[in-house]
Order: structure tokens, then C-alpha cells, then sequence
């Protein structure tokens, strides 16, 4: 079976969680993604995170990639990292623009000696305007986005949700297959640029958008009680018996009263309710307060089978111990078991794209850092066996 | 400008969020993306009045937005000769995209099998609710998967209810995830000349907006499933502090320069000082009583005063702004997050979520907002897929198109 990036050899220079993670899903589809580590600080990080227990977000975020170390401050290293960049498909990094161009791994740079290179970076604000430079970090650009303040109830402190960061992941490797298509029918490459703060801002859409086009509104600046919900029967939040909360989306009240109702122990007919204008406008309030009361009749185990039979668009507010068992997800792949030499048999995040010829797969766990050195230099620049023992004796590999 | 999905042609049988937005994506870099609506009424998103009881005013903005740089074709499905129009375009085509349910899909006879019969190169792609594997065949609604992730359950101060991450919050994520996808496989089949089906469904994509949270519960860190409170966090350097006006965002490490730094900032020589605050390991072991302390001092100012000494002293910090902040933000404007579009709808400019992926020589762009219902019918009929305007009166007459 093919792999649907197998041709492709991209250099991950990523140190976050969203950065490294943007290059996971072009490794999971074939792509031979090599990590570079540099000598110093970065050696003491990796070291600090190696423990007793599973490194869980490395074989995560960095399955299926290799890795190099090679010490670039060294004039051989530096060539060797120069004739590297040469063979690179694609650079994705998280890193800053004064880190890269101090290296030498700019755009610039690297696309003088690639010029078809296509160099994705998750920046922290887009690459033009006054905070171009801000750094990649997600809670300022999350601050920056509007959503934070209207996520939690009333009077409660600001909600800081850590989505923006994942939705950076997914569309810098858009961006890259994108620009990977424009490159298969011209030749060129170009750069890639996803910012957190855009991100932020996508996961916030229709928010955001209601608010461009209508440039006001309380309930667009303010949160709103989920005893106040402008539909009862939609975004709406009731406890249940055994606290565990119950969430509804039905915004077509008339196609699901009939069943809705039943349920729930209110006749079908009455007066109160009985138009979609009365349950959503005249006596809204009126039917929040019944459902808040009638939900907590029954514990959650109860709605669900009922939302289930009627099939009815609800369901409970789970924790995470739910998706850690739900068989649906093992049947998608969605979360996988693996076989960890140091762990056995442990439970991870797989693979949220299904594809039918070139499934995702996991081929290896996180490298050890340059644990795939000498075979890169071997395979990608053709270095002999004793040149490579000779690098690593000089300390220019590890 | 070069287009960089220039010359695909898309498919576009999808309503609601998801769906469009993943299309949208590949419209806005120059993909031919052709809406397949019913004719009564089309996408049932033309229908939005109002969001959060507001009136949208008067252009629909849910729908428009999203659906922008497509055509639309309106074609009755459920009866054979619509599904014969849609054969017809299949083979003109590269990608197949919905989010109906695949019962649905089947009912009407387009299923991968079915399609792929017609063109064999097609990339035939479907945003399920729960996964193509499993059984599990019900409503999906952005928040209803949302629920069952655990992602809202840990959000919050403890004891409060959960957190909805916000209105199309995950559709907007399985969008971009069915868009990846969607490019992977034109990417491929470049080189392999072949097609293929591909799903990313609501709760796949949902799951790794947690991603590092859920992974940590997955190998054992039973707290990360919990509501943790701002008043207990590990670092009181990262963390969110209440002002006289906004809230602000400090994001600095727990080192001793830097909490020096902030103790100057806010005119506290006495935190500066304070043994138990002396050390990293201090620092995070009487976190409460040092976030306390902070919050105390921070709560003398507005942000703005609190931001202006910060930033004199280097620190890192943003106050947690609103949307009426950032629809004026000068960041977002410049780098193309919002713009400016044409619509046809009421005459006039309006605002717009931009394009959030930057391409350097192929950027994207905005053409036109999103079609009337059908407004490409006729002409595709005729020029695309070679229909005589006999033959388009005859479909016409059987119902097939309006």
C-alpha cells in the first residue's frame, strides 16, 4: 500500500506542542520527517523530560519522525546542515525569525540552496504588521482573539481553552499540502505562515463573525447564563441526577417537541410551549427553568438512552475517562494501543483522517535524540561509514 | 495571481458548518468548488436569522461567509434523473465532498462504491459525526460531540459547568481536518493517478482540540480530566490576573529574574523579598499564596496601567481583550484575517473572516461571498456537462432540477 507523502523529506525544527504536531500529521502519511536537534540548551530539555514514565507527548507529537543531532556551531556541522537543507521537500518549525536566520535556517537561506523548498512556521501574530514578532505563544494570542471572556457564566473568570494551538497544527499542514500542489504543477515553492492569533480566531468563527457584521451586542461581548440561552432546546446546558451535565442541540424546536416533550414529562399541547415562538421567545425563560428541574429527575444514564432511542440531537457532558473506553473510537482509530518497549501496552491519540488507500500508520515511536543520524547522513548525502564514525568521534554528529 | 488549487474541481453536497467550511478552504486557493443544493430551499444554513437572539441583520453571515468562491447548483437527488446530472459531474470532477449521513447518501445511490464507478480517479470524502467504523449512526451537532471528549468537562473553574469552547468551535475543526485530508489525497493521486475514499468526522477531529490534555489522561494523569482553578496553578507567573478593566494574560517562567521583573512591575518590593517566594520550587509550592499576592496588587490598576508596566519591564502579557477590540485589531487587518468583500445580497462592502492560512505566492483570496441558491444550474448544465436546453427543459418538467 502506498503512503500518500512518500516521496517527501521534511525537516521538523520544532520545539511546542502545535508545532510538533503539524509535522506529526505529514509523518503519519508517509513523510520521512526529520527532527534536528542542536547541541546545548536543547540537549538539557530532552534530558530533563526523560524519566521514569511514559513520555507520552513525545510519542505523540513525534512518532513516526527521525532524528539528527549534529552541532552546528562547528564549521563540518554547519556544512553538513547546509548540504542537509539541500534535500529538505518541506521545513516546518515553531520557531522564532531571529533564532532561525542566527542559524542560518531562515527562509532566505534555506531556499538558496532549495529555492522550490516550502517553509511552513506557525508564527505568533502572521508575518506582516507591528507585533510580527510577538512570540508563538498561545494564551497572548488566544487573549487577543475576544472569545476568552464569553466562554465561561456570568461574573467567572476568563477561559483560556488551548484550541487555537490545535487548530494551528492542522492548518499549517493544509498549508503545506496546498503548497505542495502549486509546486507539483509549477515547480515553485514559497512560505507557509499560520499565526496563532488567526487560529484563535477560526475556532471562534461565527462569533466573530457576527460581531464584524453587526459591531455590537451584549450578547456577543458578554457570557450569557445558561439559564438565559436564546433557544432552551440548543446550546444549552441542564444538570442531571447524578451531576453530570446534559447538552441539547435542537434548534428546530417544532420537528423535536413532539418527542422532546414526551421525554421530558411536559404535554405536548401545552399552552405554555407550544409554538416554537412561546418555547424560544414568549415563554423561554418559563421552559428553561422547567427543563432545569426536569433534568435533574433522572441521572444522566437515563437521558442518554432516551436521546439515544428517540434519536435526538443530545447527549451528556462526558470527562476524558469516556473516550479512554468508548469502543467507537478503537473501531476508527481515533485512539490506539501500542506496544511500548518500556511501558507495554499503553493507549495513545491516533489518527483523525481516515483514508482509504493510504491509511495513516504508525511505524515508529518518538526517536531518540539522533538516533537516526549516521543513517541520514548515509541516505539522504551519501556519507560514508567511516566519514560517519569520524563525525561522530568529533563530536560534529550524536 | 497563481492559484495553487487551480484546474480541481469540487463537489460540494454538505449544509450546516463543517462541511462548507472544509470546501471553503480549498475555494479560497482557486479550487473550482460546485455547491450541490436542494432545490426547496437549498443548504439549510440560508435559513439563519439570528445567532445568540441577535439579528444577523441584513445579510446572512453564517451562510455567506463560509460558502464564498462557490458556485451552486440546485439538483432534487432523491429522484434518478438528478442523481443522473450528478453522475454527470462526478465525471467532470476530482473530489466529492459531504456531510449528509451516509444512509442518506446511500438512499440516494452515492455511495463511494457507486461514484468511484463513475470516475475512478475521484477522491470521495465525507464528514461523518462519529467515524466511518463502529455502529455508531446518530444526530451530530457540533456541541453534542463536543460533550463527549471531555474536552468541556475540564474547562472552568471546579464546580462550575462545563465549557463550550464556543458556537462552531469543533465544525470549524473537522473542517480544516477534511480539508487536509482532502489535500493529501490530491497530492497522492498526482503521483499514483488514483482516487480513494477518506472520512474526518466531527469526534475525530474533536478529540485533538484536547490533544494534550486527553494524551496525558490516556497514560495515566487522571487530573488532566479535571476543572483546575486559576488559583492553583503551578506557575503564578503563567497565569490570567484580574484588573480594575480587563483581565490580563502574563505568560513568563518561573525564574527568578523574571519574577524579580514582575515584582518591579507591580511596585511590590515586599513580594520581591518574601522567603517563601525565593525559589522556582517557592514559587510553585505556595502558588496560592503568591497568586493571591499578585492578583492583589494587580487589582489596584486598570489594565492599561498594569500592561504599561509590564511591558517597561519586559514581561510578557496580554490583556484578555473583546470582539469590539478585535475587529478594530490592526494585526488582524494587515495579515488578511479580516477583509474586505463584495455583497451582492444588500450592495455593499462588508466585513469577513479572511484567509488564515498565509501562502506567499499563491495567497488566496476572496472573489465573491457565498451563491444564490442555483444561480449555476443552467450554465454548468449546458457548458460543463454538455446538457442540451431541450434536455434541460425535459429535467426541469420532471422535477429534477428547478
Amino acid at each position: 500500500m502506498t503512503r500518500a507523502l512518500d516521496d517527501l523529506i521534511v525537516l521538523d525544527l520544532t520545539r511546542r506542542f502545535f508545532g510538533g504536531l503539524s509535522a506529526m500529521f505529514l509523518a503519519d502519511f508517509g513523510a520521512r520527517v526529520i527532527r534536528l536537534e542542536l547541541p546545548s540548551a536543547e540537549r538539557a530539555e530532552a534530558a530533563s523530560a526523560a524519566g521514569a514514565s511514559w513520555n507520552h507527548e513525545a510519542d505523540l507529537i513525534h512518532r513516526n519522525k527521525e532524528s539528527v543531532a549534529l552541532d552546528v556551531h562547528a564549521a563540518r556541522g554547519r556544512a553538513l546542515l547546509r548540504e542537509l537543507l539541500g534535500r529538505m521537500d518541506v521545513v516546518v518549525t515553531d520557531w522564532e525569525r531571529g533564532e532561525l536566520a542566527a542559524l542560518g535556517l531562515d527562509h532566505a537561506s534555506v531556499s538558496a540552496v532549495r529555492p522550490d523548498v516550502i517553509f511552513a512556521r506557525i508564527s505568533g501574530f502572521g508575518p506582516v504588521g507591528p507585533d510580527a514578532d510577538l512570540p508563538a505563544i498561545d494564551e497572548l494570542a488566544a487573549a487577543r482573539t475576544g472569545m476568552m471572556p464569553i466562554l465561561p457564566q456570568p461574573g467567572q473568570p476568563p477561559v483560556y481553552t488551548g484550541a487555537g494551538a490545535m487548530h494551528s497544527a492542522v492548518m499549517l499542514a493544509f498549508g503545506v499540502i496546498t503548497a505542495l500542489l502549486h509546486r507539483q504543477e509549477t515547480g515553485e515553492g514559497q512560505e507557509v505562515d499560520v499565526s496563532l492569533f488567526g487560529a484563535n480566531m477560526y475556532g471562534a468563527a461565527l462569533d466573530i463573525q457576527a460581531f464584524l457584521a453587526i459591531g455590537s451586542g451584549e450578547r456577543l461581548l458578554n457570557p450569557i447564563s445558561r439559564l438565559d440561552v436564546s433557544n432552551p432546546m440548543s446550546g444549552s446546558l441542564y444538570p442531571s441526577a447524578d451531576g453530570r451535565w446534559v447538552t441539547l442541540t435542537m434548534p428546530d424546536t417544532d420537528r423535536w417537541w413532539p418527542a422532546f416533550s414526551e421525554a421530558l414529562g411536559i404535554a405536548r399541547d401545552d399552552p405554555r410551549f407550544d409554538t416554537h415562538e412561546k418555547r424560544t421567545a414568549i415563554h423561554r425563560l418559563e421552559l428553561i427553568r422547567e427543563l432545569e428541574e426536569r433534568f435533574q429527575r433522572q441521572p444522566s444514564s437515563h437521558w442518554r438512552t432516551v436521546f439515544m432511542e428517540k434519536q435526538m440531537s443530545a447527549d451528556i457532558i462526558e470527562q476524558f475517562d469516556y473516550p479512554a473506553r468508548d469502543p467507537q473510537l478503537r473501531a476508527n482509530r481515533y485512539v490506539i494501543e501500542l506496544d511500548h518497549p518500556s511501558f507495554g501496552r499503553v493507549q495513545s491519540l491516533g489518527f483523525p483522517i481516515y483514508m482509504s488507500e493510504s491509511p495513516a500508520r504508525l511505524v515508529r515511536l518518538a526517536p531518540c535524540r539522533g538516533q537516526h543520524s549516521a543513517q541520514v547522513l548515509g541516505e539522504l548525502l551519501g556519507q560514508s561509514e567511516e566519514a560517519i564514525s569520524e563525525l561522530a568521534s568529533q563530536g560534529i554528529i550524536a | 495571481m497563481a492559484r495553487a488549487l487551480e484546474g480541481i474541481r469540487v463537489i460540494d453536497l454538505t449544509v450546516w458548518f463543517q462541511g462548507p467550511v472544509s470546501a471553503q478552504y480549498l475555494a479560497d486557493f482557486g479550487a473550482e468548488v460546485v455547491k450541490v443544493e436542494r432545490p426547496q430551499g437549498g443548504d439549510q444554513a440560508r435559513g439563519v436569522r439570528s445567532i445568540k437572539s441577535l439579528e444577523i441583520g441584513d445579510w446572512n453571515q453564517y451562510f455567506l461567509v463560509i460558502n464564498r468562491n462557490k458556485k451552486s447548483i440546485a439538483i432534487d437527488l432523491r429522484k434518478p434523473e438528478g442523481q443522473a446530472i450528478l453522475y454527470r459531474l462526478v465525471e467532470k470532477s476530482d473530489v466529492f465532498l459531504s456531510n449528509l449521513a451516509p444512509e442518506v447518501l446511500s438512499a440516494w445511490n452515492l455511495g463511494y462504491e457507486k461514484l468511484a464507478g463513475v470516475n475512478p480517479r475521484l477522491i470521495y470524502a465525507t464528514n461523518t459525526g462519529y467515524g466511518r467504523f463502529g455502529g455508531v449512526s446518530k444526530p451530530s451537532f457540533d456541541m453534542t460531540v463536543q460533550a463527549l471528549t471531555g474536552i468541556m468537562a475540564r474547562l472552568g473553574e471546579p464546580g462550575q459547568p462545563p465549557i463550550y469552547l464556543g458556537m462552531g468551535s469543533g465544525d470549524a475543526y473537522g473542517g480544516i481536518m477534511s480539508a487536509l485530508g482532502i489535500a493529501l489525497a490530491l497530492y497522492q493521486r498526482r503521483r499514483t493517478g488514483r482516487g480513494q475514499s477518506l472520512d474526518a468526522s466531527l469526534y475525530g477531529a474533536q478529540l485533538y482540540l484536547a490533544a494534550p490534555y486527553l494524551q496525558a489522561f490516556l497514560a495515566g494523569h487522571r487530573e488532566s480530566a479535571l476543572q483546575h482553578s486559576r488559583r492553583d496553578v503551578e506557575n503564578p507567573l503563567w497565569n490570567l490576573y484580574p484588573t480594575q478593566g480587563k483581565w490580563v494574560y502574563l505568560c513568563e517562567p518561573n525564574e527568578d529574574a523574571r519574577f524579580a521583573a514582575l515584582c518591579r512591575a507591580l511596585g511590590e518590593p515586599s513580594l520581591a523579598v518574601d522567603a517563601r517566594f525565593a525559589s522556582t520550587e517557592g514559587r510553585r509550592r505556595d502558588c496560592r499564596a503568591l497568586i493571591g499576592a499578585i492578583e492583589a496588587a494587580t487589582s489596584k490598576r486598570d489594565h492599561l496601567q498594569l500592561m504599561t508596566a509590564l511591558g517597561a519591564e519586559g514581561l510578557v502579557a496580554s490583556p484578555i481583550n473583546d470582539f469590539a477590540d478585535v475587529i478594530r485589531d490592526e494585526q488582524a487587518w494587515q495579515n488578511r484575517y479580516f477583509m474586505k468583500a463584495w455583497c451582492e445580497e444588500v450592495q455593499r462592502e462588508v466585513d469577513i473572516r479572511g484567509l488564515p492560512v498565509t501562502l506567499s505566492k499563491t495567497p488566496g483570496e476572496v472573489r465573491t461571498l457565498g451563491p444564490q441558491l442555483g444561480q449555476d444550474t443552467e450554465i454548468l448544465m449546458m457548458e460543463l456537462l454538455g446538457y442540451e436546453w431541450e434536455e434541460i427543459e425535459a429535467l426541469k418538467a420532471k422535477g429534477a432540477i428547478p
